[in-house]
């Protein structure tokens, strides 16, 4: 008998709950409790990090739809933020005391369909794109450190190339090393980052030794991300 | 570093793993909060055949600063580095008395519940016994993260037992994943726990006055290895503020405790759940 009161009494409790919270947050949430954890490592890492940019990302499970339109809104009791998301699904993410102690959701604009909300560590742009080829090897250095902190099979891996990331379609994002009249990099269709399920920007890699790292690479056009990859 | 969002299953870990990240996780003077309430179902006490159903206060607290409150357990972070926790750890051992009680059970850091209604107990049990206060204990925790989502964790407490000298050290390895959703947040574990002779002795031993008045055989363990366990947790995130916890472990004593004539049976389950708030 007792058993059944304290399991009617949990069960109650459950479902009560469920139905209070049921009509909160009709899209795909995170607790922004959560995602400042996850951010402020960045923050109060004390190595070198002035050529990193530490972003927050959303990106669909499903490979087929684009970040594209995506915003997120943060919202709690006395707080409401509107981040728009860049076409790689980040966001300047804000380390705010007041969201965080209304304990605030973090909410996707679409409904449906399955979301992973994630750091993402890359390369500050240079607004000239002129990138000496020792600098993003300096970056691509200072990202590894930095994400070895907490996960020790990158400390057998190594900086090997930047990927910079273009938008879908464009032909020849224009990356080249400054040699004269040095042709563009290779490009091909591939994810911003690793692990992304969308894989149709245009990626152009810049593998580390090429040209002995002494002729600065340049970039017609913008990139919309430099990624460090380790191997 | 993505993982760390995993961090918030600190709710359904167990006592010395259910901690902060190293670094201040959050901004200063701020606290994260747990309070909930479920239902546990465990033996009476490591080795019993019953088991019984109690109400289980859930509580976390998590200070900017670096002290936590986990359950039955408080403590500090004293580590910068984000791969690595340690700090100072106070415990309180619930004890047993004759009807049982002092089991702890994985995951969702529980209170244990001293007013929870007692069933009513079959077979020899603990009768003639005496029993085992509740008792401070004092140590330390230090786990390692091997991966984001790996941890290795070690705490080590003094205190317990009939005369505040037993010895508890708790190696176990865990692994978080939050690969479905967001929302749910899953961690698996699996440890031993090691105890000196003066804790088995107060739990598993028998004297020779025990023994006349309970009938069991006189029994004087001496220290070792407990017991090996594993175990499962999932976090439900309902909202930023509702999640249900839920937790299952497997535990089979080992040594000398698991020859003890107290021993009914050397495997125990236990399982629980509770709706939690989080503020």
């Amino acid at each position: 008998m007792g058993m059944f009161r304290h399991l009617s009494a949990s069960f109650a409790l459950l479902i009560t709950a469920s139905t209070a919270v049921a009509a909160t947050h009709e899209g795909e949430w995170v607790s922004y409790r959560d995602a400042y954890r996850a951010m402020v490592m960045f923050e109060k890492y004390g190595k070198a990090k002035h050529l990193l940019q530490n972003q927050f990302q959303v990106m669909s499970k499903d490979g087929n739809v684009a970040p594209d339109g995506v915003q997120l809104h943060v919202q709690g009791k006395s707080t409401s933020l509107n981040w728009p998301l860049d076409p790689t699904g980040r966001t300047a993410f804000a380390l705010l005391k007041a969201p965080y102690d209304d304990n605030a959701a973090i909410v996707l604009n679409r409904k449906g369909g399955k979301y992973v909300f994630r750091p993402r560590i890359s390369i500050v742009l240079r607004p000239d794109g002129v990138y000496d080829a020792a600098e993003l090897r300096e970056a691509c250095e200072q990202a590894l450190a930095y994400q070895r902190l907490a996960d020790a099979p990158l400390r057998s891996k190594r900086c090997v190339a930047v990927r910079f990331v273009f938008p879908k379609g464009m032909p020849d994002p224009g990356v080249r090393l400054r040699k004269g009249e040095a042709p563009s990099l290779g490009v091909a269709d591939g994810p911003a980052f690793e692990g992304d399920s969308y894989h149709a920007f245009r990626v152009v890699s810049y593998r580390f030794g090429a040209g002995g790292d002494k002729a600065p690479v340049v970039t017609q056009n913008a990139p919309l991300a430099i990624v460090p990859v380790f191997e | 570093m993505k993982t760390l969002l995993a961090l918030s299953l600190a709710v359904a870990c167990g006592a010395a793993c259910a901690q902060t990240p190293a670094t201040n996780p959050m901004p200063d003077g701020s606290r994260d909060m747990y309070v909930g309430l479920g239902v546990v179902v465990a033996p009476d006490y490591p080795g019993a055949r019953e088991k019984r159903v109690n109400a289980l206060p859930l509580l976390q607290l998590e200070w900017s600063n670096g002290m936590f409150l986990s359950g039955m357990s408080a403590g500090m972070h004293l580590s910068r580095r984000p791969d690595l926790e340690f700090g100072p750890l106070l415990a309180l051992d619930p004890g047993r008395d004759q009807d049982g009680s002092g089991n702890k059970v994985g995951g969702a850091t529980p209170v244990q519940s001293f007013l929870a209604g007692r069933e009513a107990r079959v077979g020899q049990g603990l009768e003639g016994l005496r029993d085992v206060h509740a008792r401070l204990q004092l140590g330390a925790f230090a786990n390692l993260y091997l991966t984001p989502s790996l941890r290795l964790s070690n705490s080590f407490l003094y205190g317990a037992g009939h005369e505040r000298n037993g010895v508890v050290w708790n190696l176990g390895l865990q692994h978080i994943s939050d690969g479905l959703s967001p929302r749910h947040r899953f961690a698996v574990s699996a440890g031993i726990n090691l105890v000196n002779r003066n804790y088995n002795a107060s739990y598993f031993g028998v004297t020779a006055e025990e023994s006349v008045l309970s009938g069991y055989s006189a029994y004087a363990p001496n220290g070792g290895l407990r017991d090996i366990y594993v175990g499962a947790g999932w976090n439900w995130a309902l909202s930023p503020s509702w999640m249900i916890a839920s937790t299952a472990r497997v535990t089979r004593l080992r040594g000398d405790a698991r020859h003890s004539p107290l021993v009914e049976r050397p495997a125990n389950f236990s399982i629980s759940s509770g709706l939690v708030f989080r503020f």
